[in-house]
Formats: C-alpha cells, structure tokens, sequence
C-alpha cells in the first residue's frame, strides 16, 4: 500500500494541473469571500454570511468541490486517456491497493485544500469583521459539512472517471446532472399533474449533498416545497450515491481487460 | 525464464490467442513473431495480467501478481507512448521508480543509458515516436528487471536506431536476462533474435532457434544452367524434383546440388551452374504464416488487372468487384 500511495503522490504532484485547479479554486472563492465580506461589512456577521465568506460561497456555487473532483477525474481518467495504465499496473498490479491508494491521495488533497481555503477565506473575513465570530451551531455543522461535502466530490470525479475509463463523460455528468438533469425533476414536480415527483427530491444526490452546507431549513422560495432528511442524512444521500458508482467502477475495474 | 502454459484469451467468439505454451530462456533474444492481427500484443498482456484469459505464466517460477515490485523484476512496454504528455520524461520515471522502491536517481540512469538526457526535463507530447520507444525502453530497465518484455520496440526507430537496439539487447542477454521481443517485421528480428515464437491467428507456428525456423518452412533450391536444360529437366522430373524454369537455367527443389552434379556427371550433361539457393528467414515467414494472415489482401487476378488498365470512358462494362 505505501509504495502505491508513494506513486499517487508522485503522480498528482507532476501534473501540472493539480495546480492550476487547486490554485484557480482556492482564488475564486477567495474572490467570493472577499466580497460577500466586503458588502456586508456594515452588517454584525450573521452566520449565514460568515459560513458564505468561509466557504466561499460554496452552497451556491460549488467551485472547490467542482475542482477537486475534475482533480478525482484526472486521477483515474488520465491513466486511460493517455495510457498511463499499462504502465501504472506493470508496476503496481494489485488493482483494488491502487484504486484504494488514488482515493486516500485525492481524500487527502482535497482536505488539505479546504483547509487552506478556509484559512485564507478566514484571513480575508478578518479585514472586515470587527471581531472574531462566532463558530456555534450552524457554523460547527457547516464547517465540518464543507470537508465532508468537497471529499465526496472528489471520490466522485474519481469513481466516475474509472466506470466510464475516460476524462470526458465523466465531467459531463459531473457538470450535467446537477445542473440540468436535477432542475428539471425539480421542475417537473411542480407541474400539478407530476407533483407526485416532490417525495423523490430528497434524494436527488446533488441537492441532498448540498444540504451539508445549509445555515438554515430548506425554504422552498417558490420552488418546489418538501423537506429535506436533516443534514448528515441528506449528505449520506449523496454518499450512498458515491458510493454506487464508485462499487461498480470498482468491480468492472478488476474484472475488465485494462 | 518465463514459462507459458495454455495461454487462451477470446473475444466474443473470436479466439485471439490459442492455447499458446512455449518457454523464454535467460541468455538470448527470442524474438515473438506473427503478422498484424495475429495476437501478440494479446499475449503480452495475458502474461502480464493485463488482459484476462485463461491459461498461466510464471517468471522464474512465480505468477506476476505474486511478485512484490514487479517492476524490478519484470520490465516492459506495451504502447510506444503511454505517458501523460505534459508529465516529463524524469517525472514519469520517478513516478514509477516511488510506485516500486526504486531510488529516484535510477530515473536520470536510464535517462542517460537511452540517450534521452537532453530532453528529460521536456514534455513528452512532443517526442517523436523514436524518442517514445526510447522512453519506453528507460521506462522497461527502470528497475534494472531480469525479464524484458518489448511490444514492437523498434517501430518507429531508424536504421541506425534499431542497430542501437540490437546491441542493446544483445547485451542485455549476454548478462543473463531474459528478453521477449515482439515485431511483424522480419528483418528486426533477423537482426535481434537468436530464438523464436512464431504464431498466426493466436495459434503456435513455430518456438525454437531461427536456423530451424527457416529449415523447417523453406525448402532449399538449386539453380542449374546447362544447354541441354528440356532433357535434363525431364530426367529430374523422374527423380522426383521440380523444376521451374528462370531465364536462362532452373531452379530445382526437391534434390540436392550433390545429387543433381552426380546425374549431370552420369548423363553426361554439361553443367554451366549449380548453385544452392540459401533460404531467407522472410521467405520462411512467408510460407509459414501464409495461411494464417488475418487480413489478406487478395491477390490480383489477371481480369482485375484487365479491369484496372481499361482507360476511364473507354465504353465498357463495368463489372461486379471480386469479393
């Protein structure tokens, strides 16, 4: 196992677009955090302000998760894009160590960037707030929820990309699914004759997984009304989903020729 | 050593490789020999567990999954270019040598040994397909391996390339390691190989040394010239030869030059020449795998032949393509 997370290490630290994704992410919701921070510097910090100036404005644009799993992507798809993996299994051919030791590497870059990301976002909140805030509940939750959430976008990238042995379709779903295909079942179900839709939406895997950063309940604001589970449950929705994938890419991966 | 045993591996209802069981010895080049198409990348990746199949190959005894850091033991190449191509060349043999425990200084050792030292710290998207070979072969000694295991590693080097390679090789085997090359191309493995597996539509042909290859599927011919060649072919006839007729003498097969210089002397015929045609390991190769080609171009008949040269417009007929 050590020599094959001693070669993710070395395999996603030579790519330069490690960098470039981690670096683009890590600016951006910088960007956010700045101003959200500073057009509401007036305000005292509400927790929801202080959760969007952390997390960058994750819960409504999800940059670092979307980024972390294009890096989730790279880790298995660029092995097949370019034939990389003929040569990775001539060197480590125990397929599940290898699979195993790509998803601890990603696990653990992705930490390490939401780390950092909240830090500097923190740094960034510290200009304009007059003091320190307040890091009780929702922001316990939320903070965790945010490490939770970006994880699991990344092993998804990651799951997908080693199903499909490709980098493309892996980012169309990706990009695709929570973006048209989960607005559209939303929005049928509120079509009066589909609305028996709305139990479903739930366990829309996108949406539940965003639950993991909300700062309050589920307000429909127009939309279609139902109730999400609570927090963890609606993020272990989205884990179940992850989880699916990755099961099958899994064992279509020891069972197929490479 | 490597050792095959009823190596199978089937597409649909295709069978790619049949049953193929043959030994690689330590010491030589053995050279792996087929047309296109006729599974030997296939088998490369059967023994190394990349494809699925049934059927077993041990190295020195033990099955590849089995063995710790393969890498160190076994090296090969499949695919000219399968590195990311703006990893460089140093890094996708560092990442290698970390994934096997081999110190990160092999990378630039081999760098050197290939020739590709100038170009380590470059992008290899740009790297011709010689220089990718060149990469590929740092990438297969990487973990200074006793086994190499080489698919089509002289595609894309020039004449002065393959020498190179042939000396390597060469060399390497002079030290005791075992390789298995593949190629399509005979005159490769007319330089490289002193043993040979030779297959056709996944099935063995031949496995053993190449003077043996080229007895086995050729059979020898003597050409004669003499004045009185229609008499003295009839007599040849009759001693069970054949004769083909050439410009100005035959070519017999079937006989030997001493027993054709005997009769010659007996009847009293005047013998301009005779001379053993030596056979050629390409006219070998022909003749073995002739009827194993997976994809034949046909040969052209006499009508086509008609049919091609007719000028365009002439006002003829055109008629069905031969299938």
């Amino acid at each position: 196992m050590t020599d094959a997370l001693r070669f993710e290490w070395v395999r996603i630290r030579t790519l330069r677009s490690t960098y470039w994704l981690i670096g683009l992410g890590l600016l951006i919701t910088a960007g956010v955090a700045f101003i959200i921070a500073f057009a509401t510097r007036n305000d005292d910090p509400s927790p929801g302000n202080v959760a969007s100036v952390l997390t960058g404005g994750a819960e409504f644009a999800t940059f670092i998760p979307i980024f972390m799993a294009i890096i989730g992507v790279f880790a298995t798809g660029h092995e097949y894009r370019h034939g990389t993996i003929q040569p990775t299994l001539t060197a480590i051919p125990q397929r599940s160590r290898l699979l195993m030791a790509k998803i601890l590497m990603v696990s653990f870059t992705a930490i390490v960037v939401v780390a950092v990301s909240l830090l500097i976002n923190f740094v960034i909140g510290m200009i304009f707030w007059s003091e320190v805030p307040s890091f009780e509940a929702p922001l316990n939750e939320v903070i965790p929820g945010y490490f939770v959430l970006v994880v699991l976008y990344t092993i998804l990238g990651l799951a997908l990309a080693q199903l499909f042995r490709g980098v493309p379709s892996a980012l169309v779903v990706l990009l695709i699914v929570p973006l048209l295909v989960e607005g559209l079942i939303g929005g049928l179900s509120m079509v009066p004759a589909l609305d028996w839709l709305q139990p479903v939406l739930k366990f829309l895997p996108f949406s539940a997984g965003a639950r993991l950063l909300a700062t309050q309940p589920y307000d429909p604001q127009g939309g279609p009304e139902f109730d999400y589970f609570d927090r963890w449950a609606s993020g272990g929705v989205f884990a179940v989903f992850i989880a699916i994938i990755l099961a099958a890419a899994w064992v279509l991966f020891k069972k197929r020729d490479a | 050593m490597i050792t095959t045993k009823a190596l199978h591996k089937r597409y649909g209802d295709k069978v790619a490789v049949d049953d193929l069981t043959f030994n690689v010895r330590p010491g030589v080049v053995t050279g792996f020999l087929g047309p296109n198409g006729a599974g030997k990348s296939t088998t490369m990746r059967l023994m190394l567990d990349l494809d699925h199949g049934s059927g077993e190959t041990l190295f020195d005894g033990r099955r590849f999954d089995s063995i710790r850091h393969p890498m160190r033991e076994i090296g090969a190449v499949l695919e000219a270019k399968s590195f990311h191509p703006t990893r460089t060349a140093r890094n996708h043999l560092r990442m290698l040598a970390a994934g096997s425990a081999i110190p990160m200084s092999r990378a630039d050792e081999v760098l050197e040994f290939v020739g590709l030292s100038d170009v380590k710290n470059k992008k290899p998207k740009g790297f011709s397909l010689g220089m990718a070979q060149r990469l590929g072969l740092a990438q297969a000694l990487l973990g200074d391996p006793s086994t190499l295991i080489l698919d089509e590693p002289a595609n894309g080097l020039d004449p002065h390339g393959i020498h190179w390679l042939r000396d390597v090789l060469k060399s390497l085997a002079a030290q005791g390691r075992t390789i298995f090359v593949s190629s399509h191309l005979l005159s490769e493995m007319s330089l490289m190989a002193d043993e040979l597996v030779v297959i056709g539509r996944g099935k063995m042909i031949y496995n053993g040394d190449v003077d043996g290859f080229v007895r086995e599927f050729t059979q020898s011919t003597v050409l004669i010239r003499t004045p009185a060649l229609d008499k003295f072919a009839e007599t040849l006839r009759g001693m069970g030869g054949e004769v083909t007729p050439v410009d100005d003498g035959a070519m017999v097969s079937g006989l030997d030059a001493a027993v054709i210089g005997e009769q010659a002397h007996r009847d009293g015929v005047i013998l301009h020449e005779l001379a053993t045609q030596t056979a050629s390991l390409e006219a070998a190769f022909i003749s073995a795998t002739g009827a194993s080609e997976e994809y034949v171009a046909h040969t052209i008949t006499d009508e086509e032949r008609a049919m091609l040269s007719e000028q365009p417009g002439a006002g003829s007929t055109t008629t069905g393509g031969a299938a």
